[in-house]
């Protein structure tokens, strides 16, 4: 591991049950996450919107994956919308490594489409 | 519903979040992972679950947060930006205090988004060690008739 590393994730597909699950354990009324018809009033389209920890723990499994530690911090700016049916990757690049941690650059993007996440990350390394 | 001018906004920076408590309970944080397409056992010690558990015991309902500041969910608030620290490991079968209070709000004019208000909330979750996590976000409120 060295500063410049690049991160890669897999590739996952954005499916609206999961979201109608994660509505539910959340606890979260906003229909834009379950209702089509919720969606298309808004102008947005007609697939649902993934919620944001869900796109937040795409990164989080990539960091956790490439280095086998937690993550102890996680800044990241919304800039953008994830609809069911999306395929998304999260990808990063090692900045920094020192004192048993490794600081990152990471992202999310979906496949053929925007970035919908940035900002950094820092997680524990071996 | 009144949406607070510049003085008001100020006035509301450093209003306490109700709070409450949060338990990782196994079979929930189960369904996160299974839904977040991570490792059913991969536990609940990460930034997501933190903010998971903060904002889902700070005490009042988004609906609730967006009243504080004059909007509705018609008003299409979206978030910012999050900063999430885990000081400590967060553990399966733990119940966290969730404390948290508005620490930012202010008017801002975008070239491209017109006039919007940046609202910041910081939630901490505590045991009995301390503050284990701390979360730190922001929520945009589009003001299209400002």
């Amino acid at each position: 591991m060295k500063p410049g590393d690049a991160l890669a994730g897999e590739e996952v597909l954005v499916g609206a049950e999961r979201m109608k699950t994660m509505s539910a354990l959340m606890r979260d009324a906003n229909p834009i996450h379950f209702d089509p018809d919720a969606v298309r009033a808004l102008g947005l389209g007609d697939r649902p919107v993934n919620q944001g920890p869900l796109n937040q723990a795409y990164v989080v499994t990539m960091l956790a994956r490439w280095s086998g530690g937690r993550v102890r911090a996680l800044r990241l700016r919304y800039l953008g919308t994830v609809f069911a049916g999306d395929r998304v990757r999260a990808g990063g690049r090692v900045t920094a490594i020192g004192g048993g941690v490794a600081e990152c650059e990471v992202w999310l993007d979906v496949v053929g489409g925007d970035r919908v996440l940035a900002g950094t990350a820092v997680v524990e390394v071996p | 519903m009144r949406v607070p001018d510049e003085a008001g906004l100020a006035a509301l920076v450093g209003t306490p979040l109700p709070g409450g408590e949060f338990t990782f309970e196994p079979w929930w944080v189960h369904l996160v992972n299974d839904c977040a397409l991570a490792p059913v056992d991969g536990g609940a010690d990460s930034p997501v679950f933190a903010f998971l558990a903060a904002t889902a015991a700070m005490g009042l309902s988004w609906e609730e947060m967006w009243a504080m500041f004059g909007a509705t969910e018609a008003d299409g608030p979206m978030a910012g930006e999050s900063v999430t620290e885990v000081h400590r490991p967060l553990r399966v079968g733990a119940t966290y205090a969730v404390r948290g209070e508005i620490v930012s709000a202010v008017r801002k004019r975008g070239a491209r988004t017109g006039v919007f208000d940046l609202v910041g909330y910081r939630l901490d979750l505590h045991d009995a060690d301390g503050c284990a996590a701390t979360c730190v976000s922001s929520i945009v409120f589009p003001r299209r008739s400002r």
